[in-house]
């Protein structure tokens, strides 16, 4: 394995002696040219972590190195971090072109060399033809833009991004999504972003670390974060889904990539098929399983099936999202607009799924099992905090 | 009932030209503005504008040092002054007062409207409000204050000679140095509230990004926070400028006599001499040159983009 650009060794960061730390023995590596998200709810402790990364904060023990040098105790300034703000922090007393030629200044480029620079910067954000402008006059996206050239103009060892996108409206959002991923990729800036949206870090992110309370809950690509959640706030946290205490109850034979294929017992529902990591055969867990996979039919399936009523349709053109009610647990479901007729409310839907859609989350071991009445997905939830 | 409410909402009915009743309401809005400010204006005319008229008239009289004024028209009282050495040492005096005073006063204040404007502490109120507390005592008392402090047997002196480092004691009363250091202090509420008012333009995060951008702390305060602090800067210094140079009593009474700045001048011209017609032209010159210095303030802070 080549060495990452990025390591962080048992970070901690208390605010004060007795609270609860903000960043808990936090570590994790970054490869050289990735763009990693830290992802999780206000106070995570992403933002945290990052503002240590970028010397803005001192830690209260572990350390952080880039290229195998430790920087734990390096000074802000001599870290050549790009960082940009949430407030993109524009100096409002200088132009655009100033500001972008700032970190160039402190680090004595040669004023030629600086107006290069500057130039090639401003192009790069596609922002050329307004370098003379005083920086109230630009728009929020503009600055935004501004924002990412400053901390690029000085060919930073990493780009740290504040949560950049969130003074944005919503379609200009998405814009800036796909502009600061493919200017990511054209620099090779390994880049550290910050972000409670979800959406934007499947979209933008080579990996994902999801942060809850301090922690890393799981830290990996999007599709593995996604579809393979290690853990009931990580299934939570990112798109929706639908939860289900259940007894593994034999295995089943291997599956794809490693994995077992298992019979569970879902409290309440029956036997179904899922997938998990080896060895889970005789354990109880939560297995998850998307809407979207949610096998979704008003006429009964031949296989095993829960029987839900539906209480909530929402029409979305492509799709009909339903929010069901099964046996005292609300579930959510999708299903294509023109396949079997439109469900009306009150009206019985029959669920399934393939065992390939439903896997076994390896961190919720011991859930509670064999109750008469299944638990709801909020008693579960608070369970696995517990 | 529907029907009324909604004719009610409707446009103008036929008849009434569009706009009408728009300029029918900003002719009330401005009945309404100008009913808010009389009491104000009445009050500044009686209390300032008629005062004033009423002092530039008296700059042109005839009259001298013996309290007769003789209704006329000279201009004796401004082209006497001109030509007088004494006149122009005052002047220069005050001024270099003022200045010495402003520039030590923000000097000293800047620190503290900068913790100020900054804290995040639960007692931020308190502390502020301790800052500007002194206003809350007359400057009579805390110049009398000063006195006791900084007189040959007091605190300052006496504290000094009992630790061997002086024999004689400092001169700190009764001339510039001991006027100067009552009035910075005098002053340094205002300055710390005008201060923190003038510091809205920087954010913590500007100096994070100039940091993270390369500036050394010094870089930083040089490049980022001085600049963007500038016009609060600006804006105490020219109060406590104007300030000190039109106070009286501290300068009478620090002083002991022994420092004569405009302020001094007039008010001697006034009560000793009762020549009110020089003590007009006085008052009148140095508003003249408030004038002046406030003008080039404002272009000031305008290029600095406050």
């Amino acid at each position: 394995m080549n060495n990452p650009k990025l390591s962080i060794v048992d970070l901690t960061k208390r605010y004060a002696p007795g609270l609860d730390p903000a960043v808990d023995c936090l570590s994790m590596s970054v490869e050289e040219g990735h763009l990693v998200a830290l992802l999780g709810p206000s106070g995570c402790g992403k933002t945290t972590t990052l503002r240590m990364v970028a010397g803005l904060m001192d830690p209260t023990s572990g350390s952080i190195m880039v290229d195998g040098k430790d920087i734990t105790q390096t000074p802000v300034h001599k870290r050549g971090m790009g960082m940009v703000f949430q407030s993109y922090a524009l100096f409002p007393h200088m132009d655009v072109a100033q500001n972008v030629a700032f970190g160039l200044q402190m680090r004595k480029v040669g004023s030629k060399e600086q107006n290069r620079r500057v130039v090639e910067a401003l192009d790069l954000v596609k922002l050329g033809h307004l370098a003379g402008r005083q920086v109230k006059e630009l728009s929020g996206g503009q600055q935004q833009r501004i924002a990412i050239a400053r901390a690029l103009v000085v060919e930073p060892t990493l780009l740290l991004l504040d949560e950049p996108l969130s003074n944005l409206d919503a379609k200009l959002r998405e814009n800036m999504r796909t502009e600061i991923r493919s200017i990511q990729q054209r620099t090779g800036a390994t880049t550290l972003f910050v972000t409670h949206d979800q959406d934007e870090a499947l979209d933008m992110a080579d990996r994902i670390a999801v942060m809850n309370g301090g922690i890393i809950e799981q830290y990996g690509a999007p599709a593995e974060v996604y579809e393979r959640p290690q853990t009931h706030f990580v299934a939570d946290f990112i798109g929706q889904a639908n939860f289900f205490a259940s007894a593994v109850v034999a295995d089943d034979g291997a599956a794809a990539d490693g994995e077992r294929s298992y019979v569970v017992d879902v409290d309440g529902f029956g036997r179904f098929g899922a997938v998990g990591a080896a060895g889970l055969a005789g354990s109880t867990h939560e297995i998850v399983v998307r809407p979207h996979r949610l096998k979704t039919s008003l006429q009964q399936p031949a296989g095993p099936f829960i029987e839900g009523v539906i209480e909530r349709v929402s029409y979305t053109g492509d799709s009909l999202s339903l929010g069901l009610r099964a046996g005292g647990k609300e579930l959510l479901s999708q299903m294509p607009t023109a396949s079997s007729g439109i469900p009306r409310l009150g009206q019985t839907a029959y669920l399934s799924w393939d065992p390939a859609d439903a896997f076994i989350i390896p961190g919720t071991a011991g859930i509670p099992h064999g109750t008469e009445r299944p638990a709801t997905a909020d008693a579960l939830a608070a369970q696995d905090v517990a | 009932m529907s029907i009324i409410t909604a004719a009610g909402n409707s446009a103008p009915g036929p008849g009434l030209a569009p706009g009408v009743l728009e300029k029918a309401k900003s002719r009330r809005d401005r009945r309404t503005f100008l009913a808010l400010l009389a009491p104000a204006i009445l009050g500044l005319v009686a209390s300032f504008v008629l005062p004033l008229a009423y002092m530039v008239r008296m700059s042109f009289n005839e009259g001298g040092p013996d309290g007769v004024v003789e209704e006329g028209f000279t201009l004796r009282h401004y082209i006497e002054p001109l030509g007088d050495s004494y006149f122009w040492k005052v002047t220069l005096d005050t001024f270099q007062m003022g200045l010495v005073v402003g520039v030590l006063c923000v000097l000293v204040s800047y620190p503290v409207a900068m913790f100020l404007a900054r804290s995040t502490s639960k007692f931020k109120g308190l502390l502020t409000a301790l800052a500007i507390a002194p206003l809350l005592t007359s400057a009579v008392v805390r110049t009398y204050g000063w006195m006791v402090i900084l007189g040959d047997t007091g605190l300052v002196n006496s504290s000094l000679k009992s630790m061997g480092f002086i024999t004689d004691p400092l001169k700190l009363t009764n001339n510039m140095t001991g006027v100067t250091i009552g009035l910075v202090e005098i002053f340094m509420p205002y300055a710390i509230l005008a201060m923190i008012s003038g510091f809205g333009r920087l954010s913590p995060q500007l100096e994070e990004a100039a940091g993270s951008l390369g500036a050394s702390k010094f870089k930083v305060f040089t490049r980022v926070t001085l600049p963007l602090t500038l016009p609060g800067v600006l804006t105490a210094f020219l109060m406590v400028f104007v300030l000190s140079v039109s106070t009286f009593i501290t300068p009478r009474l620090l002083g002991g006599g022994a420092v004569q700045v405009l302020a001094t001048e007039i008010y001697d011209q006034t009560t000793g001499l009762l020549n009110w017609p020089f003590a007009a032209a006085l008052s009148v010159i140095l508003l003249v040159l408030f004038g002046i210095i406030i003008s080039v303030y404002q272009r000031l802070t305008k290029k600095i983009g406050a």
